[in-house]
């Protein structure tokens, strides 16, 4: 990786997370306009997007965040009021440096068109300083010749000073008239004057200097400086220490009068023009004193490589535990070996985890520009932002869990008027929550809104063909529901360009699956949806049960299964030629494993066995009994994929290599189910 | 022997920036600190030749650790790294007692002028 793909690396990924911060801040910002706190943070984010911009040359890029920077600084400086308009301006402002961000990334260079943006900007800015300045009126004139001509003039003392300058010559050898000329580039020439005006004063006694320290401040000056100096240092070395500082072009010293010699003790040093200021802030000091831990940054195909490795690594301790020797060093050095490669698949796992906030944290944001466009009013809770997932998860999962928020916000929340003639409060709401249960990780939305119509959605999957009516009358409520998941479904009577075509919903659906996951609906009319994405915490390793089906081994992912039996001929029962069993007072439909997977088993052979293995699976709501020849063993399995010609074999999820060095194939057992 | 740097910023990519100058110009990097307080800590265990420190920076910004440092370490050499704007703080700054200033974006000359310098001293 050359140097500049590596600042470029880095430049996307630290604006991406600084965007993300100004997301986040402006939106809060919008309810809390008074809060210093924040707009620091604001302004500091979009200070380091613009030195980033800046050091790599975008200059677009860094123009507009210096002109938002200025908007944020009036803001802080209390010269410039938040009102809707300004977040609107700061919103747009991100959304700008987000497309030339990913311009810089898609061709390299900044694309996107800003000039009316910044006219904008620019503008809001002139009425601000129209407004200061009716207040406070400010001559500036350019002053670079006054000093050239009024040198003498300039460093005149008043009677005051001379009287001062007298006493102080009692102590000091030389008064020096100095000229110091900055170098044209030079930067923060306000700065650079105040540093050449403390280094006169280490060296001597100031007498006056023009520009004045005030002048100084203001940057209210050329390129040259004129100080009087009463040193005892030679006019060489005195030219030395100020030529010596950065940005200082030339100096010119005259000696003006040798003074009388006069030994008197140093006196304190001079503070006087000192600039008597405000102590600053010490309120982010106290906010918080969290410790960070270093951090690393690593590339996430490292990781990947890693898992990879790890995977390799417990296959082949799987295999070697499969020797089984009954020998006191081998079991040894197997229970060693199985500690070690356990932590080390939890310490990678753990690397992997990123709290799901990274993708949550974007949805507020969308919330609000939705709601605004739509005339609703929503509140977004966000519950459980730390919960991690592995990180190729959460990758994947922010557009089903955009589909579903924008689905929530279009269709299910009403609009205000609506909702108060129905009796709820105007304001919708809706739940975003993560949590872990088990191995699996729960995301819930949940909205109040008007909940499925299951008549209507109904009606239209018959018209759009995706069912026949005699089908519809067969189908559960819930399986109805479950129509929105059908690719090219929409309910909406008018289709808009928020929640488009109801493209977004079968995306949800196969997406969450691709991850070896679930979502069901939940819905009740006029009180609201929820959608429940379940995911496992990492799909890379995991637990599964090992089973035999016609002499071949399987694997069986362990979080699909709620339990095992076995069942004896006789418990078996027919309801409509399907076979079921009874189970806690429940009825669980039998399914074949061998002829789900269309092996050449005559059918009701399991039923000469005395007892018969059958492995209850969880599907959703739903529960199956899937029966096998023989329960074997439970143990770690590293899921491999059976590559790209294989994928979409049914029922089947990839692939694990067990103990002997075989492979077993993994039952893809929610599609069984 | 190379001098001993630390650096101060909350940037990563700050970091990496300056990082590459300074090692470029025959320094030798010892630390990084993206904040006021971790820059504290660091400086206490490091005791490097030079800091160079960011202004605005979460948790404590560089003025404050500027002084925080100071108090404590009155020899310690700081350099203040700006953007155009900050004029106040720098000033702020020197006068805590940092030795000088570059401003961003960086370059590479300049930056390496300004820490010879305050080595030169």
């Amino acid at each position: 990786m050359d140097s500049n793909s590596q600042y470029l690396q880095m430049f996307f990924d630290e604006s991406a997370e600084y965007l993300q911060l100004l997301n986040e801040n402006v939106l809060l910002l919008e309810d809390n306009p008074e809060d210093e706190e924040i707009i620091n943070a604001v302004f500091r984010a979009a200070h380091s997007v613009k030195g980033m911009s800046a050091t790599m040359g975008f200059d677009c890029l860094t123009d507009l965040t210096h002109k938002i920077e200025n908007i944020l600084a009036k803001v802080r400086n209390k010269e410039m009021v938040i009102d809707e308009e300004i977040i609107d301006i700061l919103f747009a402002g991100l959304d700008y440096i987000k497309a030339l961000v990913d311009d810089i990334k898609n061709s390299g260079e900044e694309v996107t068109d800003v000039t009316d943006y910044v006219k904008t900007l620019n503008q809001v800015l002139e009425e601000s300083n129209a407004n200061i300045k009716n207040t406070e009126k400010k001559e500036i004139i350019s002053v670079e010749d006054k000093f050239k001509a009024e040198f003498e003039k300039l460093l005149i003392l008043s009677e005051e000073e001379e009287k001062e300058l007298v006493s102080r010559l009692e102590k000091h050898e030389y008064i020096y008239n100095i000229e110091i000329i900055l170098k044209e580039d030079c930067l923060l020439k306000n700065v650079r004057g105040y540093m050449i005006l403390k280094k006169a004063q280490e060296v001597g006694f100031l007498a006056k200097s023009s520009p004045t320290q005030k002048e100084i401040e203001d940057e209210d000056f050329g390129s040259s400086m004129y100080i009087k100096l009463i040193s005892t240092m030679d006019d060489k070395s005195l030219k030395n220490e100020f030529a010596n500082i950065v940005d200082v072009a030339d100096v010119n010293i005259i000696t003006e009068r040798k003074a009388e010699k006069h030994i008197r003790k140093e006196s304190n040093k001079s503070t006087k023009t000192a600039k008597d200021k405000k102590k600053r802030s010490n309120k982010n000091k106290n906010l918080s004193n969290i410790q960070v831990s270093p951090t690393v940054r690593v590339d996430i195909n490292k990781l990947d490589n890693l898992m990879n490795m790890v995977g390799e690594l417990l296959i082949n301790k799987t295999r070697l535990e499969g020797l089984n020797i009954k020998t006191e060093i081998y079991q040894d050095i197997i229970q060693q070996l199985d500690r070690v490669t356990n932590d080390l698949h939890h310490i990678v796992m753990q690397i992997r985890m990123v709290p799901i906030g990274g993708i949550f944290n974007r949805f507020p944001r969308m919330v609000r520009d939705m709601s605004k466009e739509l005339e609703k009013e929503i509140d977004l809770i966000i519950e459980g932002a730390e919960t991690e997932l592995d990180r190729s998860i959460i990758d994947e999962l922010a557009d089903p869990l955009m589909h579903i928020l924008r689905n929530s916000i279009d269709h299910g929340i009403e609009n205000p008027e609506k909702r108060e003639n129905k009796g709820k409060p105007a304001t919708g709401n809706i739940l975003l929550k993560a949590y872990q249960k088990g191995s699996e990780i729960i995301i819930e939305v949940e909205d109040d809104g008007k909940g499925l119509d299951v008549e209507r959605i109904t009606e239209k999957a018959i018209n759009k063909e995706i069912i026949t009516e005699e089908e519809a009358e067969d189908m559960e409520q819930r399986e109805k529901m479950n129509l929105i998941f059908h690719p090219g479904f929409s309910t909406s009577d008018v289709v808009t360009d928020i929640s488009g075509r109801g493209v977004g919903m079968d995306v949800v659906k196969r997406v969450v699956e691709s991850l070896d996951g679930q979502v069901f609906i939940e819905s009740e009319k006029d009180v609201g949806t929820r959608f429940t994405i379940s995911l496992p915490l990492t799909l890379a390793i995991t637990q599964a049960l090992m089973v035999k089906i016609n002499n071949e081994v399987y694997a069986i992912p362990l979080g699909t299964i709620s339990e095992t039996h076995l069942i004896s001929p006789e418990e078996i029962l027919q309801i409509r030629g399907q076979d079921v069993m009874i189970l806690r007072d429940h009825t669980i439909p039998l399914i074949e494993g061998a002829r789900k997977l269309n092996l050449d088993v005559e059918y009701g052979k399991f039923k000469e066995l005395e007892e018969i293995p059958v492995v209850i699976i969880n599907s959703g709501e739903r529960q199956i009994g899937l029966i096998v020849d023989g329960l074997l063993n439970q143990q770690e399995i590293v899921i491999k994929s059976l590559g790209n010609y294989l994928v979409n074999i049914k029922n089947i999820s990839g692939a694990t290599i067990i103990g002997d060095g075989d492979v077993a194939l993994i039952l893809d057992v929610r599609n069984i189910a | 022997m190379a001098k001993k740097v630390l650096v101060v910023d909350d940037a990563a990519f700050m970091r990496m920036m300056i990082k590459n100058i300074l090692v470029d110009g025959g320094f030798e990097i010892v630390g990084e600190a993206e904040n006021g307080l971790d820059a504290i800590e660091l400086y206490a265990e490091l005791k490097p030749d030079l800091i160079t420190m960011d202004i605005t920076m979460p948790e404590m910004d560089g003025i404050e650790a500027v002084q925080a440092i100071l108090k404590d370490y009155p020899d310690a050499r700081i350099i203040m790294c700006s953007a155009m704007g900050q004029q106040a703080m720098v000033i702020d700054a020197i006068q805590a007692g940092a030795k000088d200033f570059v401003v961003k974006p960086f370059k590479p000359d300049r930056v390496l002028a300004a820490i010879n310098k305050i080595f030169e001293e």
